[in-house]
């Protein structure tokens, strides 16, 4: 028997009582006796795994169970159990640089001059800038505001990772690089023109692809990693890498004219695995490429990203951890989602099943290369069409891209009938013919050919390539986009 | 909600700006949502105490035992972010009680800034805000 002190927050679940007389000659069992007569009291105290939740200190008299046998303590009657939440906390300095640079030089004063001048930055907060490193994945279309502002701003130190190199359809959007930039690596082109902006950032190189293998060993060196990519394996491989390496994660990502921002892996927060915990099947969810950007939506959206990345640097405002920034360009609004941590994450999680960088291609149920090159069967090269118009042979050549991108360019043999239309419109064809689908690249004409054929159609082959490879192989005069 | 009667908030805020650069931190007693009473707390944390701090819950028992024979009830936790915005930081987070309203004070070069209070949940996975009327 001994006597139970319910603490006041808890009194409403026990009758309003402050203390209480119950049986069992431990500690755990007089709280089960407790929790068995106040049900309401068990999930106050108890976890779902039946643990005492962390902040739950029991008492014996004076002294705390966890210095004397836990929850096996024995009580002898005359005994008082308390139950003390403990209380602690703290400001702790958001992904704390290491001692700060004791000083800035008189140009760097000026140039930092409007920072300076409010009190939420200050010397202080410059200093911060100055000691922080980032690491910027991708300079494409999120990467290009965010490597020139963070330059700007006065990181001290950003990595950035891409292997690409600068073509004319990235210059509707990827401001940092220029007409002059084409066919020059991305890297060097986004660093040259972060160095114009602020000659005081130190820039580091990484020209490769980001891999399972190199990934922990590139992003261990910097505080804060931005994601600027445009895949799902990649965005699973930097989430899964943030996670394992306790280091934010600041995500965006755009298609068309939306966006979406948040920070991942914030330690306690969600991470993006919690959001989605599994990738959408390969090709149903369209890139960039495929479906078209606004060009200015990643400014919009890679800006949300380097706002939130100098104010966990400075430590200042309310950061974007557990909602997710939703950007719709069109109706010009924002809305915010709460995200929140799960439990059963399988890499941040309480349990984690993933504790290491896994196959993310496979994870995403991408081929691999080799799977590509095989030849797929039925497809026909754009030389061997072109071939067979210059030979006038009879067949059908549908081009399943939309009206829109028609007008860009098209095969004027060519009958439109967009993918999404094929279903009403199959009985526009006839399987009797021999029937050829193209598209822009090849993705959409191969679900065309198979929706075909599981309609019955037996002699129907797609254009390898799609009209992109007829520019290349057969007439230069179409443009490409 | 939580309102904090004028010299409760008068008594929480000289305690947090003298206890600057350090994190100052007390529990409110009060009744219905209203704080009547602060009591200021030495931070037990035995660390660097700019950026962290422990209530010993030996403090927080005796408030709490003298505070019932009065009538009244521990109805929240203040404490300080020195040079720091009032936000609920991952710390916080992970040392919280969904039992208690945290009102956090911002103190910046040693002047009371902002301040801002939350509702931890039970899971130590978020905390809301709420609404904080003082003074």
């Amino acid at each position: 028997m001994a006597k139970i002190l319910i603490p006041t927050p808890l009194r409403q679940f026990a009758d309003k009582k402050d203390s209480v007389q119950l049986p069992g000659s431990t500690v755990g069992e007089v709280l089960k006796s407790l929790t068995g007569q106040y049900s309401e009291l068990r999930r106050h105290l108890y976890n779902d795994e039946g643990k005492l939740r962390s902040f739950v200190n029991v008492y014996v008299n004076d002294e705390d169970i966890r210095y004397l046998n836990k929850e096996a303590t024995p009580l002898t009657d005359g005994d008082t159990v308390s139950i003390v939440p403990s209380i602690a906390g703290g400001s702790a300095g958001v992904a704390a640089p290491p001692a700060p640079p004791a000083t800035l030089s008189k140009d760097e004063i000026l140039r930092y001059s409007r920072h300076l001048i409010m009190p939420e930055v200050g010397m202080e907060g410059q200093l911060k800038l100055k000691a922080a490193k980032v690491a910027l994945i991708g300079t494409g279309g999120l990467g290009a505001p965010l490597g020139m502002y963070l330059a700007a701003a006065g990181i001290g130190r950003i990595g950035l990772v891409d292997f690409d190199v600068v073509d004319f359809t990235n210059l509707q959007r990827q401001v940092i690089h220029g007409t002059k930039d084409v066919g020059k690596k991305k890297l060097d082109s986004a660093a040259e023109t972060m160095l114009d902006i602020n000659p005081y950032v130190e820039i580091d190189r990484h020209e490769v692809a980001l891999t399972s293998e190199n990934a922990l060993d590139i992003l261990k060196d910097y505080d804060i990693v931005v994601d600027g990519t445009d895949n799902f394996p990649t965005r699973y491989l930097v989430n899964d890498a943030c996670v394992l390496l306790k280091k934010p994660n600041v995500y965006g990502s755009i298609f068309r004219f939306e966006g979406q921002a948040t920070i991942f892996a914030y330690p306690g927060g969600p991470c993006y695995r919690c959001l989605y915990p599994e990738p959408p099947p390969p090709g149903l969810v369209p890139s960039c490429a495929e479906g078209g950007v606004l060009g200015i939506l990643p400014g919009t959206v890679g800006l949300i990203q380097a706002t939130e990345t100098v104010k966990l640097i400075l430590g200042i405002g309310e950061p974007l951890i557990g909602r997710l920034v939703l950007y719709d360009a069109l109706a010009m609004r924002f809305r915010e989602l709460k995200l929140r941590r799960n439990p059963e994450c399988p890499v941040c999680g309480d349990h984690p099943t993933i504790t290491k960088l896994i196959d993310y291609q496979e994870f995403c149920g991408i081929p691999t290369q080799t799977h590509e090159e095989k030849p797929m069967d039925g497809d026909i090269e754009p030389t061997e069409v072109k071939a067979k118009i210059d030979r006038g042979d009879r067949f059908v050549l549908i081009d399943v891209r939309e009206p829109h991108e028609y007008q860009i360019c098209n095969i004027p043999q060519a009958k439109l009938i967009p993918l999404g239309d094929l279903p009403k419109r199959v009985n526009e064809l006839n399987s009797a013919d021999e029937i050829i689908a193209h598209c822009k690249s090849g993705m959409r004409s191969a679900k065309a050919v198979d929706f075909l054929k599981q309609a019955g159609f037996k002699k129907v082959r797609n254009m390898k390539g799609g009209i992109l490879a007829w520019s290349d192989k057969v007439d230069p005069s179409v443009p490409k986009y | 909600m939580i309102k904090i009667q004028k010299t409760a908030w008068e008594k929480m805020v000289s305690h947090v700006e003298g206890t600057f650069p350090k994190e100052g931190c007390g529990l409110m007693i009060g009744s219905d949502g209203v704080v009547a009473e602060a009591v200021p707390l030495p931070n037990a944390y035995t660390g660097p105490q700019e950026d962290f701090f422990v209530i010993d819950p030996k403090d927080l028992h005796r408030v709490d035992q003298e505070s019932r024979q009065r009538g009244l009830d521990v109805l929240g936790v203040f404490h300080s972010h020195p040079d720091c915005d009032a936000y609920f930081s991952k710390r916080d987070l992970e040392h919280s009680c969904p039992w208690f309203s945290y009102v956090v004070l911002s103190i910046k070069k040693g002047r009371f800034d902002h301040a801002n209070s939350y509702r931890p949940d039970f899971d130590q996975t978020e905390a809301p805000k709420e609404e904080l009327i003082y003074g």
